[in-house]
């Protein structure tokens, strides 16, 4: 489904080009610094046309304000780094449907980003522009090999670069970072999902196209294939989520990136999606003495991060619940389905920013039918 | 109102970009070794102390 890989295609007639022109090029690029580390593509005022034809947005529009950076990214800029990405410009409306999301997201422009955290953007399409453009919503989905799916995610993350100056060891102050940070963007098995989709969950259209974006560091994954017990695969995810790593906040959230095997096996148990956020939020918790094994049963009374009972900032351990919710609402859970259908393996996406409200899911506009 | 940034030594790259940034390169910061999250109480006090003398400088209060 949706996208294709055939080790049959003959090969093209390659075109004529001086390959030391093409190379002093790229070599220019890199010596600007514009760039990820990998090779960027140069673009010319006719090739950046192509990229705005694509949009009835204003080439001045601003789709993301950085205040605290003083720093803009206009839909010119946005196109400029996407065609260096790679990208075609059939993907650029979805690119700035990523964009739009990102802003309504809310934690890139507070400056995310920038945080020793590491966080990076998870780009998530729903809709017909999957097919539409040969985005992969199946095997190795979080892998390479998909022109649209790394060239898209990779987009943002040069713009961040080129555009807000995020370069690391300077503005982005990333501890370790994560390999996302090249590229994240996956796009949903809609055809092997026993559920709505994503988008059709939020409102949406099925025939509608959209894009949403959370930001997340870690990509947990989950070997189950030895069950068919829908309470022993969502303890898997529960314990998954409340690893005591992840505890920074009082509380966490995560996506569910869910195999069509496993997704199946809650639905044929007749589960629901909200069935399976209801026994994750029941049963991703810690007890305080898991907690105060590793220093973090307490939570501070300014920053509500988790630390010691000790500490001079900690509220009265005596408050909390034992065990200790990871999670403050089934809704801090979102669940979506990617994947072969060849195996009991899924993923906790950690993702940072909203927990409990509904995710920013932008509409891919100026689409061709 | 006079103000004194202070940042632990980790951080001393990503305060010259940020401060270059808004237009003034070579504005200087109190510097503390790192890290701080992890420090207790006493050790807080004891960073407190070792940098007075340069916030004090960066004020032009300096002996």
């Amino acid at each position: 489904m949706t996208a294709t890989v055939s080790d049959d295609t003959p090969l093209a007639e390659p075109p004529l080009a001086d390959a030391a022109e093409i190379r002093a090029a790229m070599e220019y690029y890199a010596r600007q610094n514009w760039t990820d580390g990998l090779p960027v593509v140069p673009v010319t005022e006719s090739y950046l046309a192509e990229f705005l034809a694509r949009t009835s947005r204003d080439p001045g529009d601003v789709l993301l304000a950085m205040p605290h950076l003083n720093r803009d990214c206009t839909v010119r800029l946005a196109a400029i780094n996407a065609a260096m990405s790679g990208c075609l410009p059939e993907y650029f409306p979805v690119v700035i449907a990523a964009w739009e999301s990102l802003a309504g997201e809310g934690y890139p422009a507070r400056g995310i980003w920038q945080s020793t955290t590491g966080t990076a953007p998870l780009l998530i399409v729903n809709g017909p522009v999957r097919n539409q453009i040969g985005l992969n919503s199946a095997g190795n989905v979080f892998g390479s090999g998909f022109r649209a799916n790394a060239t898209i995610g990779r987009a943002i993350r040069l713009t961040a670069i080129n555009v807000f100056g995020l370069r690391p060891h300077l503005l982005d102050q990333a501890t370790q970072g994560t390999p996302a940070k090249y590229s994240a963007c996956i796009a949903e098995n809609e055809e092997q999902s026993p559920w709505s989709p994503l988008h059709v969950e939020f409102g949406f259209d099925p025939a509608d196209s959209t894009v949403t974006a959370m930001i997340f560091r870690s990509c947990l994954h989950i070997e189950a294939r030895h069950t068919q017990v829908p309470e022993q695969l969502a303890q898997d995810l529960a314990g998954t989520i409340a690893r005591t790593g992840a505890r920074i906040h009082e509380t966490i959230s995560a996506l569910l990136v869910l195999s069509p095997e496993h997704a199946r096996l809650f639905a044929q148990a007749g589960w629901s999606k909200d069935n399976v956020r209801q026994y994750v939020f029941g049963h991703a918790t810690n007890t305080l003495a898991e907690l105060a094994a590793v220093g973090k049963e307490a939570v501070s009374k300014n920053t509500h991060w988790r630390l010691p009972a000790g500490h001079p900032d900690a509220m009265p351990v005596a408050d909390s619940p034992d065990p200790v919710p990871a999670l403050n609402s089934p809704a801090a859970v979102q669940i979506m389905v990617a994947g072969a259908n060849n195996a009991g393996v899924s993923a906790v996406i950690e993702t940072f920013g909203p927990r409990g409200n509904p995710p920013a899911i932008a509409k891919v506009r100026d689409l061709d039918d | 109102m006079p103000a004194v940034s202070i940042c632990t030594d980790a951080f001393v790259p990503a305060a010259q970009a940020m401060a270059k940034l808004y237009g003034f390169p070579g504005y200087q910061f109190v510097t503390i070794p790192h890290p701080l999250a992890s420090l207790n109480e006493a050790q807080i006090e004891a960073r407190v102390r070792d940098m007075m003398p340069e916030v004090l400088r960066i004020l032009g209060m300096g002996s």
